[in-house]
């Protein structure tokens, strides 16, 4: 009787059909829509459609020949290498550090983490303000040291970098904690065989830790790439519509814009394609690189 | 375009109907109220209470949303019925959310919205009672209102919408940065050319003569520098053609402020800055002029008040080094024209009137919040459409209230504004993504304006 339950999957179904059903009402169908959308004109949000486009492509085609989106789509690449080298590399670097420390590292853990408890929206307008240009943090502390010149931080010449900053801050403690996760996973039998072999702690990190934490960065680096492109609350919240003159548009943002401001529903369905799409292919090219390992 | 050209012409009826009304009702201007009780005697105990949902743009910043919240309470203990609040501030999404409300037929029972082009399409869709519908059945319906100044449609012509509070845009001037540079307060005769003598003197001296973030809120700048390339009677038309008078009107205000831009009399951020941002450098004698709307009285009053919840705490020194007066005329404009007029009004939904347990709920509630006493309490400073405007109590202004008033019995004129009647959507390539690029020499401005026309004919073709 007892055999039997394990051998019976039917039941299995029953529990897995309501997720099923969640996903493919609020999920899959909203994406073919979306699909079909892009190809329909639709002049505001939930309003319905006025037929075709004429051509039935030409969202596509403008795509290819609107400067703001190829703007937006530089500027997403350019993210997701700063989440690949300033979040997940540092939360490595953060995690090996915490692993080998023996007192406080409950303490690094919870202030590490910290960021990702607060709403980006308060982030971007903290950082809003440690940016400001009129006495702005970060001013103040330039005058402090003999700046003579007020710096606008969100000018064109910064702008990429004062966006990506706090989207970078605010991660770095979510991959942290994964990688700790991960850390603690590794056994501290072969540290010890390790030491009594003579091994330096520079070679432990390279030749025992690395290799042992290579399945969990890749999940991290997935996680980070795909997470790239959607990011679109703190990046709106200092800098909205793309300002300065369009040099900060993302993916994600221009679509928002499109949908809220501009009001056009087909063309951002486009972008919205476009995002899910560059997401498959990163992904998959990411899973290629650095292909899970088994031990 | 002719539904523009219509459009615009019932606009201007609508401003010429205002300017004579401020001439024997003095625009219909009002007092503050001050801190005394809601008269809640006109309101009955329901014996089913219905939870009325209800829409309107006192949010944010608005100087009103203390007057409103405090309002609605004081119905809900009158009645028992349960207001549910789900304003927001007037911004592109909040259009957009109350658009998408009204397609999928889950708008509001109330709404306080604008009255122009914005709600054309739930006009179209009669998806609101007109005030003619609704006094077929309520005769004493917003009976206190003058008809004709309470903001008839684009679309037809009629009343649909019940007015409270109207607006002016003016130029606000910190006279602590003015003194500095020895430039006295402009009055009613205020050229451009004292104006930009005045910039070049302010800059000089270290400042930011405009207070202005072009990258986020650049409508004032936009409106009234097209005023001041058209007249009054004309500043209504939208242009056909990028050449047409309106057209070349439209092109002249975007050099006008490309030119201020490379003479460096915008704050250097002023592409990145929010609009926030360029309010405090003027709050903090950091610029001298700011172009804003009757609203940022009360925003600059709170702002030097310790604790923003309450006026008692005003920093009335601070407050003082204040003053409005008129836009710079250029080009035979007088500054004394001033844009401004009634663009919001309560709109009853049709849903909500077919409901028959809501009904009689949403007719009280409007009639109650604009009541005479109630328009007194928001209208302030402001224009109002109340056929008997109530006497002026000035005791009850701060000193930039009063400045406001002054500058208003001054006023020969009233213009609504002609962005009222683009569509938002038909906007951006000269509004927020597109200032800049206009003024930083991306795009010229006659192509910007021909993009906006292209987008409104589509928009009409649909």
């Amino acid at each position: 009787m007892g055999a039997n339950i394990y051998k019976n999957k039917k039941p299995l179904w029953i529990f897995l059909f309501p997720a099923f059903l969640f996903m493919a009402v609020y999920l899959y169908y909203p994406f073919l829509m979306n699909i079909y959308n892009s190809f329909q004109s639709i002049t505001g949000l939930a309003h319905a459609s006025k037929g075709l486009n004429s051509p039935w492509y030409s969202n596509y085609v403008k795509l290819f020949q609107d400067k703001a989106m190829r703007t937006a789509i530089v500027n997403t690449l350019i993210m997701m290498v700063v989440t690949i080298v300033g979040q997940v590399g540092v939360a490595i670097i953060l995690a090996l550090l915490v692993d080998n420390i023996k007192r406080g590292a409950k303490f690094f853990r919870t202030v590490y983490f910290f960021p990702i408890v607060i709403s980006a929206t308060a982030l971007g307008l903290l950082f809003n303000l440690i940016f400001l240009y009129n006495k702005g943090m970060v001013n103040q502390f330039a005058e402090l040291f003999g700046a003579t010149k007020l710096i606008d931080w969100k000018d064109k010449s910064y702008a990429l970098f004062t966006m990506m900053l706090p989207v970078m801050w605010q991660y770095v403690g979510f991959y942290f904690v994964i990688l700790i996760t991960g850390l603690n996973n590794i056994s501290e039998e072969l540290y010890e065989a390790s030491s009594i072999d003579g091994a330096s702690k520079f070679q432990r990190v390279r030749y025992i830790t690395l290799p042992l934490l290579h399945n969990v960065i890749c999940t991290c680096l997935v996680l980070a790439v795909t997470g790239a492109l959607k990011v679109f609350d703190l990046p709106w919240i200092m800098f909205r519509s793309g300002m300065p003159n369009g040099a900060t548009w993302l993916t994600g943002t221009y679509m928002y814009h499109q949908t809220m401001i501009t009001g056009d529903i087909d063309y951002a369905s486009t972008i919205a394609i476009v995002i899910v799409i560059l997401g498959v292919i990163v992904s998959k090219i990411v899973n290629t690189i650095f292909k899970e390992k088994d031990y | 375009m002719k539904k523009k050209v219509v459009s615009a012409l019932l606009s201007t009826v609508m401003a010429a109907t205002m300017i004579a009304g401020s001439a024997s009702a003095g625009m219909g201007t009002v007092e503050a109220a001050g801190t005394e009780e809601f008269d809640t005697s006109m309101l009955t105990k329901a014996e089913n209470p219905v939870e009325l949902n209800v829409t309107t743009t006192f949010a944010g910043e608005d100087g009103n949303v203390k007057n409103f919240q405090d309002a609605v309470k004081a119905y809900e203990e009158a009645t028992g019925n349960t207001i549910n609040d789900m304003s927001g501030t007037a911004n592109e999404a909040f259009k957009a959310r109350v658009s998408a409300d009204f397609q999928t037929g889950s708008e509001s029972d109330v709404l306080f919205y604008f009255n122009g082009v914005d709600s054309n399409e739930f006009v179209e869709a009669g998806k609101v009672m007109s005030i003619d519908e609704i006094r077929e059945k309520y005769p004493e319906y917003a009976s206190n209102m003058d008809d004709g100044r309470m903001g008839a449609s684009p679309v037809d012509g009629k009343n649909y919408s019940v007015p409270v509070n109207g607006y002016w845009e003016a130029l606000f001037v910190n006279t602590t940065v003015l003194a500095d540079c020895g430039i006295d307060v402009p009055g009613p005769d205020y050229t451009w050319e004292q104006f930009l003598a005045d910039c070049e003197t302010i800059k000089e001296k270290g400042y930011s003569p405009i207070a202005a973030a072009l990258g986020s809120v650049p409508h004032y700048w936009w409106e009234y520098s097209i005023f001041n390339n058209d007249t009054p009677e004309t500043h209504l038309n939208v242009p056909e053609t990028v050449d047409d008078e309106a057209g070349k009107a439209w092109v002249a205000g975007l050099n006008d402020i490309k030119d201020l831009y490379d003479k460096g009399y915008f704050p250097e951020n002023t592409l990145s800055a929010l609009d926030e941002e360029t309010i405090q450098l003027f709050m903090e004698d950091k610029a001298a002029f700011l172009v804003d709307g009757s609203w940022r009285v009360n925003g600059l009053a709170t702002n030097c008040q310790s604790d923003p919840e309450d006026p008692s705490t005003l920093d009335t020194e601070r407050l003082d080094k204040f003053a409005v007066t008129y836009f710079p005329a250029k080009d035979g404009r007088k500054a004394t024209d001033v844009l401004g007029g009634l663009s919001e009004g309560y709109f009853i939904s049709r849903n909500a009137w077919e409901d028959e347990e809501k009904q009689a709920a949403v007719v009280e509630f409007v009639n109650y919040m604009t009541s005479d006493a109630m328009v007194a309490r928001f209208a302030q400073h402001t224009a109002s459409a109340l056929k008997a405007a109530p006497d002026v109590d000035k005791s009850q202004f701060n000193s930039l209230q009063l400045k406001s008033m002054e500058m208003m019995a001054g006023v020969t004129s009233f213009t609504a504004v002609v962005q009222d009647l683009v569509p938002q959507d038909c906007r951006t390539p000269m509004f927020d993504t597109g200032m800049p690029a206009i003024v930083s020499g991306d795009v010229t401005p006659e192509d910007a304006v021909q993009q906006s026309l292209d987008l409104m004919a589509e928009k009409a073709a649909q």
